[in-house]
């Protein structure tokens, strides 16, 4: 539950700043009604830049895969010998 | 294989800045600009920059109820 509080208590704190920024017009009164969209439209494009950055950093390690691969067939070899189906080849 | 992960990350995070300045420069920069210069030929009249992102907003939670009860309803059918 401590975790919900801390969410529901970020959330008061930005909706007591965006009222607050509506009645001292410090910034023309148009501006402040598109704020918060604004915040969640930047909110998605910042998800999906982290996204498609862990895309393009994401490592494969080659050799891993080779080896991987040599287990499998060790593997396979071993089960037929002893008798179990490994299903197609 | 990377090859093609790292393009669609690439093509993923372009888009994304894309969206990103398109959205800024029509909500924050746009109001201050005079009526008359060339650059408002290249963006929508304000009320689609709010009418844009509730629609998509409201077709996602559209799309993930849809989904979520089509596999509810399958789970159900499923078990009886």
């Amino acid at each position: 539950m401590k975790h919900i509080a801390k969410i529901m208590a970020f959330l008061m704190a930005v909706t007591a700043v965006w009222i607050s920024l509506l009645q001292t017009k410090m910034i023309p009164q148009s501006h402040t009604w598109l704020l918060p969209l604004y915040f969640i439209v930047s909110l998605g494009c910042y998800g999906l830049l982290m996204v498609g950055v862990g895309l393009m950093q994401f490592p494969t390690c080659p050799q891993e895969a080779v080896l991987l691969q040599q287990d499998v067939i060790e593997a396979k070899q071993f089960l037929k010998h002893n008798g179990v189906d490994v299903g197609t080849d | 294989m990377e090859l093609a992960d790292r393009a669609v990350g690439f093509i993923l995070a372009s888009i994304s800045v894309t969206i990103f300045t398109y959205y800024t420069f029509w909500v924050i920069i746009l109001p201050f600009v005079d009526k008359d210069h060339f650059v408002h030929n290249y963006f929508l009249p304000q009320e689609y920059a709010i009418l844009l992102p509730v629609y998509a907003g409201v077709t996602l939670i559209c799309f993930l109820s849809f989904f979520i009860g089509h596999v509810m309803l399958k789970s159900k059918k499923k078990k009886t």
